[in-house]
């Protein structure tokens, strides 16, 4: 068993697992944040992204040993029980997500994005998704989504789109 | 050795102090969660309106409830053999070593299925195989453990014996009389479908060219990204609840009543919230072998695919062979056209009717020809099965039937806008199978996208590769 | 994935202590980012009965500039190479490189060391490095050796690192700092693709005589091995510079070439592929070069 104490989205966690669970094991199995979810397990879709110390990583590729004293933010982190955080809000404003499978760990990478990069260009943000996939081909309104939520986290009005 | 550094560069992360600072839970700008209740019998107009939807919010959040995302109290975990073998005579198959393993609490073999036969029109495919493997992602056995580390090591403590038979891999083999039957003593050919209009022979003879053209397309896995998952919960009253990924709940309930042999008021089967179905959702996989591990455990069994098996053990779509024939004149008017469809069914049925039915309809394309003759086979093969995706068929053939149009319009000199325009359907044109065509506005839809993507004619350039 | 013992290093030396320990009498596996090693543990049969973490070795992910020349820490990730204002500034092949790499995820995990030790023939670090002749540093319980990038790499996923040693560094020998280089990978799509075929291509230029000096061209994807293409560079050598030498030197480097047919590609596809490539890796090159000498770069070979 491997004894490792972390923090998850602003709180010290702790847990005593086998050595081969991964961090995206850890997040769910352990802590029930089963916002990242299990895609493919093996670095490919994305699904799993979540924060570690600042940078967007596949949780299903690390080991609960590599992440000791890590910070991490998962989905579960970026909300709270009366607000919304921007991505989200205009991810549900244009309809960004359809299943929603690929939903938080598209929304972790565009939030790693645009903590770095605050006006994102089309093909930045393209770059950045180019780890997530959504087999409902909806980027296009995540792109929306993400260029609305850069306005907003950058103090300006967002492109929203006006009822009829 | 290297020498003693000069110029030391910090990595990256250190050198912006900005990104180890601890994130803070709470966002710098938010928005106030609004909830929007209508009232009571208030009228919600939606012609005209903007709509977002109902499950948006919760996406977003990551607090949508998928199938994996559940847990019920003493939950177990399930794993499924995989044969890995296309064709075999199962010998026996040994689980007793498996069973002894710490932590495994049930193991349950095709044997243990009361009617080990499904499928949405013929009854073709093993919940677990039993004495034959059709195809290798076939599960010969499941194992219900404490932890699904357990599980899967536990598969690899079933020893089972197999007599390996030649598959049938090509779907060109199978259609023939004299290849052996996959599902012998039945013939491989298991549906056929024929749509006949007209002289096409005639149209043939009286035409200034005829040309020929053979077209394959690839079998194609839809990749949902939330894998296959069910947990099933067989109860002290003899009911099972059955929460499962399934797209379609009120047949799966008629397969999972057919194979455990209990009345469908005993089966309650619970649809969350999909992660992409795309078809391939569409029937049962593991539900009856669940509800069995859990009646034999008395407690809740939870059984999710790896993305290998989602390819091999769940459906796909048709790889088609397509042979196409066709007689025009000199400007281009098609006379005739015969066609033959091989749509390769892999191991099992599933929705290959509905697919072929579409396939062989839409087959001669948006184009109005006078005669008319398409014939379709769908086969049995020792592959991975196919089923309902997308289209039903639809996409392989408008790839050949456009494919086809192409070679014949290069062949002529003719442009290949010209080619569709002089042979499209109008308002009132007559399907392959008869049906009046209402609000048709193929050709006006043509002459937009072509002025919309700048295309001038053969030789412009956007046509050679370039794409729209 | 089957359980194994863990352990985590402190430093590089701690890490080859651990191996000593453990090389010896179990199957140890050395994990850095885990991007390819995790992919493959989770459905490998028989896996390590030892996982040694380096991830947190501070001391291999340092990138500096010392006498030999630029030295790489194995554990500098892709992400942290694209970032490197001293590797923009000098190899740019290697930014371009490490950004085709699977997607931003894995970039931030996935480390250069790691790529290499890998051995996967289609590696996307693997021909630039192999251009601008890399050494690399492998430690063990010995002490440190140094060995060309071209003598580490030994077939499909074999490597001469022993069970103890550790890939240490990447060093760039300082008669390469700056020498203009190119990459180009192709792939079947943008993100998380491996490559059909991978070029890099590197050349000094004496601007008095106008010829190629010190070509050199690295292949990926079309050898059991990530390999150098000598015909190609043997054709350029001394040669004066010209878009049909570039174009005749792709043609030659197909014959370096020695490409399988797979599921992604075909071999005679590929050897298209290496012409195609290679021609455009040395036209970008001859572009980075020119830009460089009117920026005022030296533009000679400044060893």
């Amino acid at each position: 068993m491997v004894n490792v104490t972390l923090r998850v989205n602003g709180e010290t966690r702790s847990a005593s697992v086998p050595p081969e669970t991964t961090l995206l094991r850890l997040l769910r199995d352990q802590f029930n944040l089963t916002g990242s979810k299990l895609g493919c397990d093996v670095g490919d879709c994305g699904a799993c992204t979540v924060i570690v110390d600042g940078q967007p990583v596949n949780s299903c590729l690390m080991l609960v040993g590599q992440v000791e004293g890590r910070e991490v933010l998962t989905i579960e982190g970026l909300a709270n029980a009366d607000h919304l955080y921007p991505l989200q809000k205009l991810f549900e404003h244009f309809g960004s997500l359809q299943c929603g499978f690929c939903g938080p760990g598209v929304i972790m990478s565009a939030k790693a994005l645009l903590d770095e990069n605050p006006d994102p260009s089309t093909e930045e943000i393209r770059d950045a998704l180019g780890g997530n996939l959504c087999r409902c081909t909806g980027y296009t309104k995540m792109i929306e989504a993400i260029k609305g939520a850069s306005c907003i986290l950058r103090g300006e009005e967002a492109p929203l789109v006006k009822s009829a | 050795m290297a020498e003693k550094p000069k110029v030391i560069e910090k990595p990256d992360v250190l050198e912006r102090p900005d990104i180890l600072k601890p994130q803070a839970p709470a966002p710098l700008v938010a928005f106030p969660i609004e909830v929007v209740v209508p009232e009571g019998r208030q009228q919600t107009p939606a012609v005209g309106q903007r709509a977002s939807r109902a499950d948006g919010r919760l996406h977003g959040l990551g607090q949508t409830k998928y199938i994996d995302d559940m847990y019920f109290p003493n939950m177990l975990f399930a794993k499924i053999k995989r044969a890995g073998i296309a064709s075999a005579r199962i010998k026996n198959i040994d689980t007793k070593e498996a069973e002894a393993m710490p932590g495994v609490v049930a193991v349950i073999t095709g044997r243990d299925i009361p009617c080990n036969s499904f499928g949405p029109s013929l009854k073709d495919q093993p919940v677990l195989a039993d004495t034959r493997v059709f195809h290798a992602g076939d599960g010969v056995a499941a194992v219900a453990a404490v932890s699904e580390q357990i599980a899967t090591e536990a598969l690899e403590k079933i020893k089972v014996d197999y007599e390996v038979l030649t598959p049938v891999l090509d779907p060109l083999e199978s259609l023939k009389l004299e290849t052996p039957g996959v599902h012998a003593p039945s013939a491989n050919i298991y549906g056929h479908k024929v749509i006949k209009k007209g002289d096409v022979e005639k149209a043939f003879a009286e035409s200034d060219h005829v040309f020929e053209g053979t077209f394959r397309t690839q079998m194609v896995e839809h990749v949902p990204l939330e894998p296959y998952a069910c947990i099933a919960q067989w109860d002290a009253n003899g009911r099972v609840t059955i929460y499962s990924t399934l797209g379609r709940i009120t047949l799966g309930r008629a397969d999972v009543a057919r194979t455990l042999g209990i009345p469908m008021s005993r089966i309650r089967i619970v649809a969350t919230v999909v992660g992409g179905n795309f078809g391939g959702k569409n029937e049962i996989r593991a539900e009856p072998a669940m509800a069995l591990l859990s009646k034999k455990t008395g407690r809740p069994v939870k059984c999710v695919f790896t993305r290998s098996e989602e390819f091999t053990s769940s459906t796909t779509r048709h790889p088609l062979i397509m042979d196409y024939k066709t007689g025009v004149t000199k400007q281009g008017k098609i006379l005739g056209r015969k066609i033959r469809l091989v749509l390769d069914g892999g191991a099992y049925c599933s929705w290959s009717e509905t697919t072929l039915g579409k396939a062989c309809i839409l087959s001669a394309g948006p184009y109005n020809i006078e005669n008319l003759y398409a014939e379709a086979f769908v086969v049995y093969t020792n592959k991975t099965m196919t089923g309902a995706m997308r289209g039903f068929g639809a996409p392989q053939v408008c790839f050949a039937y456009e494919s086809h149009m192409d070679d014949i319009a290069k062949a002529l000199g003719i442009d290949p806008l010209e080619i569709r325009l002089l042979n499209a359907f109008d308002e009132g044109s007559l399907s392959p199978t008869s049906q009046k065509l209402h609000s048709v506005v193929v050709k006006e839809s043509l002459l937009r996208a072509a002025k919309r993507f700048g295309w001038n004619g053969i030789g412009d350039g956007v046509g050679n590769g370039n794409g729209a | 994935m089957k359980s194994f013992e863990f352990f985590a290093a402190k430093d590089s030396s701690d890490a080859v202590t651990l191996l000593a320990q453990h090389a010896a009498n179990a199957k140890v596996k050395i994990i850095a980012g885990g991007t390819d090693l995790l992919a493959d543990l989770k459905f490998a049969a028989h896996g390590p009965d030892v996982v040694v973490d380096i991830s947190h070795v501070d001391d291999l992910k340092n990138i500096t500039l010392t006498e030999q020349g630029l030295n790489i820490g194995a554990l500098v990730t892709h992400t942290q190479i694209m970032r490197s204002p001293l590797i923009r500034q000098f190899f740019p092949a290697l930014v371009d490189a490490a950004h085709t790499i699977g997607a931003v995820q894995t970039r931030n995990l996935g480390t250069l060391g790691g790529n290499l030790v890998t051995a996967v023939p289609s590696m996307d670090s693997g021909p630039t490095l192999m251009a601008l002749e890399a050494i690399v540093t492998i430690a063990g319980n010995g002490g440190r050796r140094q060995v060309p990038l071209n003598e580490f790499f030994v077939g499909p996923r074999k490597t001469i690192l022993k069970p103890d040693e550790l890939l240490a560094e990447i060093i760039i020998p300082k008669q390469n700092l700056g020498k203009p280089t190119h990459f180009l990978k192709f792939g079947l799509r943008k993100g998380q693709a491996l490559a059909l075929v991978n070029v890099a291509a590197s050349f000094w230029v004496d601007w008095e005589k106008n010829v190629f000096l010190a070509p050199r061209i690295g292949l990926g994807a079309v050898a059991p091995k990530v390999i150098r293409a000598p015909q190609a560079e043997a054709y350029l050598e001394g040669r004066t510079i010209s878009a049909e030498a570039m174009a005749e030197a792709g043609r030659v480097a197909v014959g370096d070439a020695k490409p399988i047919s797979d599921f992604r590609a075909s071999a005679e596809y590929r050897r298209h592929l290496v012409a195609v490539l290679t021609k455009r890796a040395l036209e970008s090159a001859w572009t980075l070069a020119q830009t460089r000498r009117l920026e005022g770069w030296n533009g000679q070979r400044n060893a």
